[in-house]
């Protein structure tokens, strides 16, 4: 067992998974500023450790995942100009997408503005049944700008995306799983339990596996069909061949 | 008064009411309708468009019966746009309301993409928006077999977000409506540029169009009024600035 210890996040590998846990409980794990800066540093432990096969992301606490970003820091940059350099230097949702490991959200309580979006840069969001989502940020006078307006017209199509973030309504576990933001509710207080069971499974399988159904199935989509159908043989024979030199002892 | 526009409170309401054609448009009333749609646009007043129909259906034209194309006009409003389907939402009738953003259907009504069923196919951006608005697999389905789907089997799969009876649609469509024009109006606006034209290219190009649009919009009076009214646990005032 391997742990790291940040102001906001919990880092914690047991075995061959990785448990960042948002840990500002008393705040209901809002994002703020040093959050964004543990985070990344928690990704590169994620992408580097060879002995990482699969990370799960939570909130600590009985209420919240993540309840959004923190309103109380906003405004805190100097200008504009600096608002967005910072926000390419340190770039946590490219970084979180671009990760070539499977990222699982196990949710419990509010998951909104941010931490929705947190949870739309994972592959795979399991909810508890007490989960309620949203992305609040035009109430506000604001957009999602953690990814969100991007992530989840892709995850969920463009229709739901558009209402979820024109109303900025909440939706319960139920409903988040009859419109495909999370593709499973577990029992009452199992949520982590199923994440650590789905992330045991997957851990144990190929990383390059893995990776390239990650690749090929993202990156494909940001291709026409051909090139997607293309990267996918190319992707597939590679595998086929690194597992034919493993067979005869040799190296790939 | 085949098109009819008025608006209340920030709601422009556009009625279709080519009865006897099934609300179709012909070319004067597709005309009026691009009219309508650019004078929604150019009234800093209207926040919130709402698309319906007269009678019993909401677009549905007979056979025999040739619309003219107008979603375009429909999808160019950067406004928040509603359609309520009070009936009967099919081929160029349909095309329609996949050019607003939210659809809201009465119990009863049926949706269909059924162009395929007399010989032709959906030429107002139907093969388009269908599949970018829903998963791939119905969006297929509807276009290739042209079925009907209840309003109930609509929602299943995302294309309607709410379904009410026929008495309680309009009640229904004004609260939303109400609720998407008391947001703060450049916020709403590139929520939809952003989702819109994000779909259109790679995910990092979307993503960084999404952060230039967000720090943009750190140049409004709405946003900083929006963080104030949370921090001070009131309503917002939103003055579209």
């Amino acid at each position: 067992m391997t742990t790291a210890g940040f102001d906001t996040i919990l880092y914690e590998r047991r075995g061959a998974v990785a448990w960042v846990t948002l840990n500002r409980p008393k705040a209901l794990n809002a994002y703020n500023v040093q959050m964004r800066d543990d985070l990344y540093a928690t990704l590169e432990l994620i992408a580097t450790d060879d002995a990482v096969g699969v990370a799960v992301f939570r909130g600590a606490g009985e209420r919240a995942f993540c309840a959004g970003a923190d309103l109380t820091e906003f405004g805190s940059a100097p200008s504009q100009a600096i608002a967005r350099q910072v926000r390419f230097e340190r770039d946590v949702w490219a970084r979180l997408l671009g990760m070539e490991k499977p990222l699982i959200a196990a949710i419990h309580g509010f998951c909104l503005g941010s931490g929705l979006e947190i949870a739309l840069c994972c592959d795979l969001r399991i909810a508890a049944p007490d989960a309620v989502f949203g992305l609040p940020e035009t109430q506000l006078g604001m957009i999602p700008a953690a990814g969100g307006t991007q992530t989840m017209p892709r995850m969920i199509g463009q229709a739901r995306a558009l209402e979820a973030m024109l109303t900025g309504r909440r939706m319960d576990a139920r409903e988040a799983l009859a419109g495909g933001i999370v593709t499973r509710v577990a029992r009452r207080g199992g949520v982590f339990s199923t994440a650590e069971r789905i992330a045991q499974r997957m851990a144990a399988m190929n990383p390059e596996t893995m990776r390239s159904v990650k690749a090929a199935v993202y990156r494909g989509l940001e291709q026409p069909l051909a090139q997607g159908l293309a990267m996918e043989q190319a992707l597939a024979a590679r595998l086929v061949a690194a597992s034919d030199a493993a067979r005869r002892g040799g190296i790939g | 008064m085949a098109i009819s526009c008025s608006t209340q409170s920030g709601i422009a309401w556009v009625t279709l009411g080519n009865r006897r054609a099934g609300n179709a448009l012909d070319d004067r009333q597709a005309a009026a309708l691009h009219d309508t749609c650019r004078r929604i646009i150019e009234d800093d007043a209207v926040r919130v468009a709402v698309f319906t129909g007269a009678g019993a259906v909401f677009c549905s034209p007979p056979p025999g019966i040739r619309a003219r194309p107008a979603a375009e006009a429909i999808a160019a409003i950067v406004k928040p746009t509603i359609a309520a389907l009070n009936g009967d939402a099919t081929g160029p009738g349909l095309e329609l309301a996949l050019a607003c953003d939210i659809r809201l259907a009465a119990r009863g009504s049926r949706l269909a993409m059924d162009q395929v069923t007399r010989g032709e196919m959906p030429s107002d951006g139907g093969t388009q928006r269908l599949p970018r608005l829903i998963a791939r697999s119905y969006a297929a389905d509807m276009l290739l077999t042209g079925r009907r789907l209840t309003a109930a089997e609509a929602q299943r799969i995302g294309l309607v977000t709410e379904v009410t009876a026929a008495a309680q649609l309009q009640a229904r469509t004004r609260a939303l409506a109400q609720a998407l024009a008391a947001m703060a109006p450049i916020a709403a606006r590139y929520v939809k540029e952003a989702i819109r034209e994000g779909m259109e290219t790679t995910l990092a190009q979307g993503l960084r169009l999404e952060a230039d649009l967000a720090v943009l919009l750190h140049t409004t009076k709405d946003r900083a009024e929006g963080i104030s009214s949370f921090l001070e646990r009131r309503e917002p005032r939103f003055t579209g600035s």
